[in-house]
């Protein structure tokens, strides 16, 4: 159809380079290792950081380990977190003999006022007390420098805490360039119930241009990326009861993701598009999770526009940085901590410095030896979260004038919604499809 | 069928029976110097022994259990924590055992 019209659009093209490597299980061999390693190779990293932060914070003050604490005495220690929560579920709970003693959990997450902070490091862990410190925000598994003293009762009263804050970013391209646009989706679901066919199709038409005038075109041709965040697709679960299944189950349980393929078939022949793992997708559990093997997909993987990507995924669009999870670290946050929107969450795992620090607590991880890498070393500009409930977005800004915008990306299909990101200005718009037409 | 059942049981033996040697060697290795002080080579297996293990026992350079000595000692460098350098060198020798103390015990 544009062919008619007499001029015809060029799509916008972007310089992609993925740094995918840090979350690429490759290497790694499993040797009957715990998550010790994971959480020695974190406070080891975060404490050489945030000691020569301290330095400049608060000079005057000794630091600390815990074993070294004096009664009276302020100084500054720095350890791991742990959130201690009355509600949080153990799998010893049904084993234990005082079963209906413990109160009933909360229908969204699982505080409780009783909730306390303890702090560890390699020598010890002492509780934490003070009003300072609220338990509701923190959680499991971060790494901060405290600046407090002990008391009588062998706390350590907070009168300060440092978090490591937003990492060094690298400098923002120069602007006033042409407009260029990425767009997220996430949720996709295809082979759920309650999967729309048709509005994903909508979708596609609209961003490889084949909807709309002459001047929607013109905007479908500025896209020059597509990232898809996870949940693409939805099986038929009840299928997999343990045992060998029968032919018909078999095409039944592929049947989603051949769809899928054709639908991905028809952007990447398009535009270039990434494709994330998520938590119901068919890859591994576990954080960080493995790209969604190429034979699944037969007819997009033929073409070099498609990546199939891991999730966490890192990459930099025209030397904007992008970084993005399809939702797993911040819904986690949610169950165990207590914010006025998921922004927030997102925007603390930044000021942590720590993508994913409820992993390997109460998040799938693998057990790294060597590193931790979710450890953030440096900031994204842009960095999403997918499968959220509703769209929503904002830009933070660092001590160090670092601008970060987070985005929200809704699951599409029970909002309808996919984003679109402005490369030139890091403005966001949400993209709404629907089709539902009132009578 | 019984053969195979017969090997199958002997792989299973054969592997604890491994571990139970190796855990009475360490174990008379261990109490071997105190009742014959000799200067024999392998008494000073035995040394070098001990001062890996001391490497194992270090807590300054991460938790043990489930990575090799070198792999231990290859992480506290990247880390900057200095481990000894005899340490690399006796490992990377590959006369002493490679894995930790606590290998195979926990």
């Amino acid at each position: 159809m544009e062919i008619d019209s007499e001029k015809s659009l060029c799509r916008a093209l972007c310089a992609y380079n993925s740094m995918d490597e840090v979350f690429e299980i490759q290497k790694e061999m499993y040797r009957g290792q715990q998550y010790s390693h994971l959480y020695f190779a974190r406070l080891h990293l975060m404490r050489t950081l945030l000691y020569s932060l301290v330095s400049q914070w608060k000079p005057h003050l000794p630091v600390c380990t815990v074993l070294g604490l004096e009664e009276g005495k302020e100084c500054i220690i720095v350890g791991t977190l742990f959130k201690h929560m009355k509600l949080k579920p153990c799998i010893l709970d049904e084993y234990s003999k005082e079963r209906s003693k413990t109160p009933l959990v909360k229908p969204h997450n699982f505080m409780h006022p009783d909730d306390h902070l303890i702090l560890e490091d390699e020598s010890g862990r002492v509780k934490l007390s003070g009003d300072l410190i609220s338990p509701s925000v923190y959680i499991t598994g971060i790494v901060v420098a405290i600046h407090g003293k002990e008391t009588g009762a062998g706390d350590f009263l907070v009168l300060d805490v440092l978090e490591a804050g937003l990492p060094p970013q690298i400098e923002l391209p120069l602007k006033s360039r042409e407009d260029k646009y990425v767009v997220f989706v996430s949720g996709l679901s295809v082979g759920s119930s309650n999967c729309n066919p048709l509005q994903f199709q909508l979708f596609i038409d609209h961003i490889t241009g084949h909807l709309g005038d002459e001047k929607e075109q013109i905007l479908a041709s500025q896209i020059a990326h597509v990232v898809i965040a996870g949940n693409s697709v939805e099986f038929h679960r009840e299928v997999l009861n343990g045992q060998n299944l029968a032919a018909k189950d078999l095409s039944r349980l592929s049947e989603p993701i051949k769809e899928l393929d054709i639908l991905l078939n028809q952007i990447a022949v398009g535009l270039p598009l990434d494709i994330m793992p998520g938590p119901r997708d068919p890859a591994n559990y576990s954080l960080p999770q493995q790209p969604l093997h190429r034979c699944l997909f037969p007819g997009s993987s033929a073409y070099n526009t498609f990546r199939s990507c891991t999730n966490p995924h890192c990459f930099e669009l025209d030397n904007i940085r992008f970084l993005g999870t399809s939702g797993q670290n911040i819904d986690d946050l949610d169950k165990y901590s207590d914010a006025k929107d998921k922004l927030e969450f997102m925007e603390r795992t930044l000021r942590w410095r720590h993508l994913a620090p409820t992993a390997p607590n109460t998040l799938g991880c693998y057990p790294f030896t060597d590193r931790d890498p979710f450890f953030l070393e440096s900031c994204p500009h842009v960095y999403f979260v997918g499968n959220q409930d509703k769209y929503e977005t904002r830009v933070i800004k660092g001590s160090e004038g670092q601008l970060v915008r987070l985005i929200c990306v809704p699951k599409f299909n029970e909002t309808g919604v996919a984003v679109m990101l402005n490369l030139r200005d890091l403005e966001c718009h949400a993209l709404s499809f629907g089709t539902q037409f009132s009578s | 069928m019984a053969s195979v059942s017969g090997n199958m049981k002997g792989f299973y033996r054969q592997r604890k029976a491994n571990k139970s040697s190796s855990k009475s060697s360490k174990k008379s290795t261990s109490h071997a110097p105190d009742v014959t002080l000799s200067s024999s080579p392998k008494d000073d297996v035995n040394e070098h022994e001990e001062m890996l293990r001391q490497f194992d026992m270090d807590m300054a350079y991460g938790p043990c259990i489930g990575m090799t000595r070198l792999a231990r000692w290859e992480r506290a460098h990247k880390l900057g924590l200095n481990p000894p350098a005899e340490i690399e060198k006796l490992v990377k020798g590959g006369k002493v055992q490679a894995d930790c103390l606590w290998d195979g015990r926990i």
